[in-house]
């Protein structure tokens, strides 16, 4: 049996996104999830659940679940992992409510990436990743690396060339400009994409998401609750996560190729929707490429084409698929993947300003795309008729 | 972190802390062997290192010499100092390399020669020694130039 359109987005929160928030990631948390809550017209004495995601670097959800006052904590989820699990917390929190274990979940994400913790350090890997022993004795240890490595294999196969990794950085950054939450508001052009420094060839300064301090906050219930809530209700047409193979491991040689190639698939089938049907994408955007191999592999272009898509302004803000409307991680901010599902949300409730793309009615949400992890995840959102 | 005996390494490089499945595999470079582990039941290799075949599921396995040949999946080279070591070595070349002997395994690993690898390229691996003992596995050219 399909959840689809069962369960619905009803609050959202976040913090300022900022280089440093001189709080904790348990102020950070609970400063988003009770903006959420306000903006559902809940309070949060109402929650019975909470999910994150985390890599050693954020406050423990049961700490976070204390700190809110929730005495009767029917669900939780603690998953280990980065931006690939982000939208699976979602997906499960969906489940969960579905089948009436919990009433109001609210997915949430805190971190000091900027100020706290970085990022690609260095020193006795963790247990949870067996593979870092073969790339760490050769300084090969940061996400960059690991994307720059898939970028320049898709440029070698395909021909996507550097100007178009860079014009995906200029139409996001013309994006944030109509953002007061960005962290970055000043145009960019193509020459300043060219005359930035290298940070991993063939990344430039530009194709790398920005490192911050903030919190995003989901609220998670059931569509017939939202209903009843303040805000016009966004619902969880499809979720997706999953897939398998690592880069590392065999039987997935083709590192042009994300896990989203398999997950679309069921994510699109799932809610009942092409890709054609989809008015607003966000495509988790850690670098550059990342936004090229879902282009791709979500099915809005042919494989291979991703680059001369965006060049042809398809994904600029009045383009046929309007993709990180927000500026994304490369302008607003990094929150590991739940700013795509809060400016998702804005869109569907046609609450974002200037950036609004007219009458949006369904949206794409997406996860890292697999690299790296093998798996991602996934969300179709879709506005209450 | 670095150790005086790797400055020689064109590439900064850090301990891999080998773990209960992979120990052979770090015993044998040290020892000048390339070894990986073949699969009893359906004779494919596994990478990385570990019990379980993920094809037949048969937990037996030998560890045997591999043919120390392949070709340029990707390469990459990092400009960004992304630890405190890393900072006399930039900038730094690293390739993924597919094995000729089962191209779907593809190794992260140190280059070797002055110019810029090229995708494809066939490539021969070198044993390179580094800090404590260890010998990394290393790629050239095929024709050494």
């Amino acid at each position: 049996m399909s959840i689809r359109d069962q369960v619905a987005i009803a609050g959202i929160g976040c913090t300022e996104f900022s280089k440093n928030s001189g709080v904790s990631t348990l102020t950070l948390g609970t400063r988003a999830i009770v903006a959420a809550c306000q903006d559902a017209g809940l309070s949060p004495s109402e929650l019975d659940g909470v999910a994150t995601f985390r890599v050693g670097d954020s406050v423990l959800p049961a700490i976070l679940s204390q700190a809110l006052g929730i005495k009767n904590l029917r669900f939780f989820i603690d998953q280990f992992g980065g931006g690939s699990v982000s939208h699976s917390i979602i997906g499960q929190a969906a489940l969960a409510i579905h089948a009436g274990v919990a009433s109001h979940v609210v997915c949430y994400r805190a971190l000091n990436a900027r100020s706290e913790f970085r990022m690609g350090g260095i020193g006795r890997p963790l247990v949870d990743a067996v593979e870092t022993q073969y790339q760490a004795p050769f300084g090969y240890f940061t996400p960059p690396q690991q994307f720059a490595m898939a970028a320049r294999a898709h440029m070698e196969k395909y021909g996507t060339t550097e100007a178009q990794l860079g014009q995906v950085a200029v139409t996001q950054r013309a994006n944030a400009v109509l953002n007061e939450r960005a962290m970055m508001r000043e145009p960019i052009t193509l020459d300043d994409y060219f005359a930035a420094r290298w940070v991993v060839e063939p990344f430039r300064l530009f194709d790398c998401c920005l490192e911050t301090d903030a919190a995003v906050a989901i609220l998670v219930t059931s569509a017939e609750r939202a209903r009843d809530l303040r805000k016009t209700p966004v619902l969880i047409s499809g979720a997706a996560w999953g897939s398998g193979q690592t880069l590392y491991s065999n039987e997935q040689p083709d590192t042009t190729r994300s896990s989203a190639a398999e997950t679309s698939r069921r994510l699109f089938e799932m809610a009942g929707v092409e890709a054609s049907d989809i008015d607003v994408a966000q495509l988790y955007d850690c670098f550059t490429y990342s936004v090229l191999v879902q282009l791709e592999d979500y099915g809005f272009c042919k494989k291979g084409e991703g680059g001369a898509f965006v060049e042809s302004g398809a994904t600029a803000l009045r383009g046929s698929i309007p993709v990180n409307t927000h500026g994304g991680f490369l302008s607003e901010g990094y929150v590991h993947g739940l700013n795509h599902v809060y400016e998702s949300v804005s869109q569907l409730r046609h609450d974002a300003g200037k950036r609004q793309v007219d009458g949006a009615q369904t949206a794409l949400s997406t996860a890292q795309p697999g690299y790296v992890s093998g798996n991602t995840s996934a969300l179709v959102l879709r506005r209450d008729a | 972190m670095s150790d005086p005996s790797t400055h020689d390494l064109p590439f900064p490089s850090f301990a891999p802390y080998p773990d209960r499945d992979s120990e052979p595999y770090w015993a044998a470079l040290a020892e000048g062997s390339f070894q990986l582990q073949r699969c009893d039941e359906c004779s494919a290799l596994r990478w990385p290192p570990r019990a379980l075949c993920n094809r037949c599921h048969s937990f037996e396995s030998h560890w045997e010499d591999v043919a120390r040949t392949g070709r340029i999946v990707s390469w990459t080279r990092t400009h960004q100092v992304f630890a405190p070591d890393c900072r006399d070595k930039v900038p730094y070349l690293v390739v993924q390399v597919a094995l000729e002997e089962q191209n779907d395994i593809l190794l992260i690993g140190g280059w070797l020669a002055e110019r810029t690898p090229g995708v494809n390229e066939r490539v021969r691996m070198k044993l390179v020694e580094a800090a404590d003992g260890l010998r990394l596995p290393c790629w050239q050219p095929e024709d050494g130039v």
